[in-house]
């Protein structure tokens, strides 16, 4: 089992990277991941069957009863294991990975959290002139966490059973998970902050507010804004710099268009 | 003659170099993802090699830092549409250590903040929408049969797009920043492109404030009470301004981004606990 538990968690650490190292490639998909699961237990035909049940459920073509896990990627792998190794059906395989999945969302979230301090610690890295472990935090560090995060909670749950972290969720109380939920969703408040901090001005602060209010009461998408801002901005630019076009002959009019 | 071209083989080999390497960083963007800045250090992972070429002497020390300080600042992008704002960037820094007086350090992080939001929107929804559909629509019917190229076709669908988006990404990006920037640059035209991408960017913010942060109350009174209905009708979309501004005002107030941190991670918490905000 030890053998077996350290070759899932690198098909978990292989998936994680896949989206953090490699632009995500879909190697995360269920599919590829219970592919790989089964070609570790030595039975690629039930990974694939399995994969395709659990593809299916992730790209929302079919609805079971159960709701997907919200840590798709390291719930099917967990699912496509636990199924061809106790030979139980694809969803009932699923119901069995879901407190797995519901661990990784929360490491996932932690790790989130606690990778902010990293931009802390960079800072004071190019402040001391420590170019290289400035960048190093993203490229190793960063990597390193994310391929333990997945590796942990896939090799405690083949190694020891899910009943393990079955009991280690019901341990972590409602509120934390909440709590760490919502923290989740302040943060990026900071860091939209910071960004405004080297944009804003009185003079272009309006443009800050007519984004968020269209979408706001809209509900346009950004990428909707963004073509808006565009048209905006160039008709803008005629008003304000029509004066500098009559002045100099040919002037850099031009030049825009052809961008 | 021939000398000339052996040269410009130099540089065709040189940028194809950078090219390379502007594709991997573009990959790897998402290493640390946070959720402060998102993929900033991937950014700056990214950019590194261009800014240690270009500020090598030690005298400039200083200024590499002040760069290295610049592509701090929040980002997210697809990483296969990055490519080419990783490319520009180079090239604007190219330039700015070029012609350091009369190129505007902030115009780089304008450019970059006004194109990741319209190149995420079209990037996500054709590398997660279209291609991954229709390429595991496919996968799931071979798979069904217990037919192993069902996962191989799938993989080759999605790879074939997103190797050639990110090449072309980056080599687009790159040598558009070299030919268009040198020619506004010396038409005396940055100012106008400053407030272009000052303007797209600062309207992608407020639309991404907008849709980026779940943020509710649950507080009610009764059942005929709901403060957040209350909030809808004043405004929509109140608490994440809200709080963006709050967060805005600890910067311009100079509060230590420890501080700042703690604030929002504690503070998250308990908000939870006492009810008064929900994600």
């Amino acid at each position: 089992m030890l053998y077996k538990a350290i070759i899932l968690g690198i098909i978990g650490i292989i998936v994680v990277l896949d989206s953090r190292l490699f632009g995500r490639l879909n190697v995360e998909q269920p599919l590829i991941a219970s592919t790989l699961v089964g070609i570790a237990l030595g039975d690629i035909t039930k990974g694939l069957m399995v994969g395709a049940t659990l593809e299916l459920i992730s790209l929302g073509l079919v609805n079971v009863g159960a709701a997907a896990p919200p840590d798709m990627a390291l719930g099917s792998i967990i699912a496509a294991a636990f199924s061809i190794l106790s030979g139980a059906s694809a969803q009932t395989a699923l119901t069995i990975a879901i407190p797995i999945a519901v661990l990784g969302q929360l490491l996932a979230i932690v790790l989130r959290m606690g990778m902010s301090s990293f931009n802390v610690l960079a800072k004071r890295y190019i402040n001391e002139g420590k170019f290289k472990s400035a960048t190093n935090l993203h490229i190793l560090w960063g990597s390193t966490l994310y391929a333990v995060s997945y590796f942990v909670p896939i090799f405690v749950s083949i190694y020891f059973g899910t009943g393990l972290v079955k009991q280690v969720v019901e341990v972590i109380p409602k509120w934390l998970t909440n709590g760490l939920t919502v923290a989740s969703a302040v943060l990026p408040a900071y860091g939209f902050a910071l960004l405004l901090s080297t944009m804003l001005s009185k003079k272009m602060a309006p443009y800050f507010f007519i984004g968020f209010l269209i979408t706001a009461y809209a509900n346009i998408s950004v990428t909707g804004i963004a073509l808006f801002a565009i048209l905006i901005a160039i008709l803008l630019d005629q008003i304000i710099y029509k004066k500098d076009n009559s002045s100099s002959s040919d002037g850099g009019g031009d030049s825009l268009d052809s961008l | 003659m021939s000398e000339d071209k052996t040269k410009n083989k130099a540089v065709k080999k040189e940028n194809n170099k950078k090219y390379w390497q502007f594709f991997w960083r573009s990959w790897a963007i998402q290493a640390s993802w946070n959720y402060e800045r998102q993929m900033n250090l991937g950014f700056l992972y990214g950019i590194a090699p261009t800014l240690n070429r270009i500020y090598k002497d030690p005298k400039d020390i200083d200024k590499k830092k002040a760069a290295y300080k610049r592509h701090l600042a929040f980002y997210n992008c697809t990483p296969q549409t990055s490519s080419f704002v990783l490319g520009l960037s180079a090239s604007m820094e190219e330039q700015l250590a070029k012609n350091p007086d009369d190129f505007d350090p902030e115009s780089i992080s304008a450019v970059k903040s006004s194109l990741m939001g319209p190149l995420s929107g079209i990037g996500d929804s054709f590398f997660q929408g279209t291609v991954k559909v229709l390429a595991f629509g496919l996968g799931i019917n071979f798979a069904q049969k217990g037919n192993i190229l069902g996962p191989i076709l799938a993989l080759l669908i999605c790879l074939v797009p997103a190797w050639l988006v990110t090449w072309y990404g980056a080599k687009w990006g790159y040598t558009a920043g070299n030919q268009f920037l040198t020619k506004l640059n010396s038409e005396g035209a940055m100012d106008r492109v400053m407030f272009i991408a000052g303007v797209v960017g600062l309207m992608v913010i407020g639309s991404m404030v907008a849709s980026m942060i779940p943020l509710t109350t649950p507080l009610h009174m009764g059942t005929t009470f709901k403060l957040q209905s209350t909030l809808n009708t004043i405004m929509p979309k109140l608490i994440p301004v809200g709080l963006t501004m709050f967060m805005y005002w600890l910067i311009q107030k100079k509060v230590n981004t420890g501080w700042i941190l703690a604030i929002c991670i504690i503070g998250g918490i308990l908000a939870s606990v006492l009810g008064i905000l929900k994600a």
